[in-house]
């Protein structure tokens, strides 16, 4: 049941901290927005977080920092990378990694949904 | 475009009194190549004319004078060359006055007007327009005299520059190209950190506007939400929109524009254009800004090219360090010879001093792929600003590159500096 899961967003622009969790608001969701990666884990999110939308590039940890913390913490959450700069290398290296997706700015609505979805469904 | 030197001198004061004919009338002699009468020391006189003919020729310079009471006008022979005139006709102001270029007419006008006011000795640019349409860059120098009759005369050269303008443009032409490629080979480097500026607003769109027809196709429509979209969408439209203005006014070709820069608010804007590419390079930016740094005068376009080609050249200077951080400082500081100062220290490779100069040349480089024009053009930039580019060895691992520009002095205004 995804109704009312939580969805954290990791990125330090601004547009996609307001833009993300109003869209995403409208499918149900509960969405929380950190300008840092050090913000989000020192938050009390990190347990219930379903679903991670994490941006790559940012100043401090940057986001394959996050998910590598993650993983030494042992805190599976299903990560979607967001990203602006379209890399294949490091789209190859993250899913390697355990990152369910990584999708390039800007994306549509209906193919975040649906990395959403299976994110939080998770491996069949 | 053109100088206009004006001296102040007293005319009477500046000439002593000769019992000699007036310059204009030695000078007619030497046009019309006659002499007055064939008496012996009149040999040694020809041959000083013949030697005073030579020069003017060689340097292309002509001879004239002008009585300012009554316009007469006196020239030699290559004054005559100069401006193409028919040489059997006298010289007026109005036969000049038809050759000069017609942009320049006003100029040449206001000149005239001046002399006759009695201003004092002065210089001139301008540009002559011959019959068949080519166009001739002359300088005029005139100082003010009074002949022996007490009259009062302007007498002085006018010179043919033209070849040496031509290669001045030429050279002011070659150097701006050489800019707009550095630049250009910059923007290759700064892909990254452009897509990413630009992305952001535009995925920013996107959202938003899906999230608003979201909001309208709701039961009720969620009005109040689709026009907080609206309201974001317009917001990240105007975003893109700076950031492309910015952009471009980095990569035009246009010439200097001199205006009064806070270097902390030009290197600030250096750095967010760069920022994403030194994360890419995973460099760690850190800042130590000046408080109360005075301004400085300077093309903001220019000097940002430079600041960028510094931040470049040091991320890419640690490229393959990974056993101690790729830390990279920028720092800004007001030295005691009120210069504005900004420099980058990086972690890298750094280079050992004897080859300080050499990375100056222009295409040295140890970049792979590089182009290595940058810190060649960053250097010539920082001269035209009177500054000076310097380059140094860090104790430690790496190098710091800086530059140091004349600040205006203090009780100018301007932007204020810090933080």
């Amino acid at each position: 049941m995804t109704q009312g899961s939580l969805i954290s967003v990791v990125d330090d622009d601004e547009s996609v901290r307001e833009s993300l969790p109003a869209l995403l608001s409208q499918f149900g969701y509960r969405v929380r927005a950190f300008s840092t990666a050090e913000a989000f884990l020192e938050s009390d999110c990190v347990s219930e977080t379903a679903c991670l939308l994490l941006d790559v590039a940012m100043p401090g940890m940057s986001g394959l920092e996050l998910q590598r913390a993650l993983t030494r913490r042992q805190q599976a959450i299903p990560i979607i990378f967001i990203t602006a700069c379209p890399d294949d290398s490091l789209r190859a290296l993250v899913l390697s990694e355990g990152a369910v997706d990584s999708l390039v700015k800007p994306f549509s609505d209906t193919v975040l949904l649906e990395s959403i979805k299976a994110a939080i469904r998770g491996p069949a | 475009m053109f100088r206009s030197i004006w001296f102040d001198r007293e005319p009477a004061s500046v000439w002593p009194r000769f019992n000699l004919p007036s310059i204009g009338e030695r000078l007619g002699r030497l046009r019309a190549g006659t002499a007055i009468k064939r008496a012996p020391h009149d040999e040694a006189v020809r041959r000083r004319e013949g030697f005073l003919s030579a020069i003017q020729r060689v340097s292309g310079s002509g001879g004239f004078s002008w009585q300012v009471a009554t316009d007469r006008m006196i020239v030699s022979e290559e004054f005559y060359r100069i401006f193409e005139f028919d040489p059997a006709a006298p010289v007026t102001l109005e036969r000049i006055g038809a050759r000069v270029h017609r942009e320049d007419i006003s100029l040449f006008h206001e000149s005239i007007g001046r002399a006759r006011r009695a201003d004092g000795d002065f210089e001139q640019d301008f540009r002559l327009q011959m019959f068949d349409g080519s166009v001739k860059y002359v300088h005029v120098a005139a100082r003010a005299t009074a002949d022996c009759e007490g009259a009062w005369e302007y007498v002085g050269a006018i010179q043919d520059v033209t070849q040496r303008r031509l290669l001045e443009d030429a050279l002011s032409k070659t150097r701006a190209e050489l800019i707009h490629v550095a630049r250009v080979t910059t923007l290759g480097t700064l892909t990254a950190s452009i897509t990413h500026e630009v992305t952001q607003p535009i995925a920013g769109i996107i959202t938003n506007a899906s999230t608003c027809l979201l909001m309208l196709a709701a039961d009720p429509p969620d009005l109040e939400g689709a026009r907080d979209t609206a309201r974001r969408t317009i917001r990240d439209g105007h975003r893109a929109s700076e950031v492309i203005t910015r952009l471009r006014a980095l990569f035009s070709k246009d010439s200097v524009a001199t205006e009064s820069l806070d270097l902390n608010e030009t290197a600030r804007e250096a750095l967010t254009l760069s920022s994403s590419e030194l994360q890419r390079r995973r460099a760690v930016v850190r800042t130590e800004w000046a408080d109360h740094l005075p301004p400085i005068q300077g093309d903001r376009v220019q000097l940002q090219q430079v600041i960028l080609n510094l931040l470049l050249n040091a991320a890419e200077a640690m490229h393959g360090v990974d056993d101690r951080p790729r830390q990279l400082v920028l720092k800004t500081a007001l030295d005691e010879d009120h210069r504005a100062c900004l420099s980058v220290q990086d972690a890298g490779m750094g280079f050992c001093h004897e080859a300080v100069e050499r990375i100056f040349e222009p295409f040295y480089t140890t970049k792979r792929g590089g182009m290595g024009i940058g810190l060649s053009v960053s250097r010539s930039i920082i001269e035209r600003h009177r500054g000076r580019l310097w380059a140094r060895p860090n104790d430690g691992a790496g190098a710091t590159l800086g530059f140091s520009i004349p600040a205006e002095p203090a009780g100018t205004s301007g932007t204020s500096g810090g933080l």
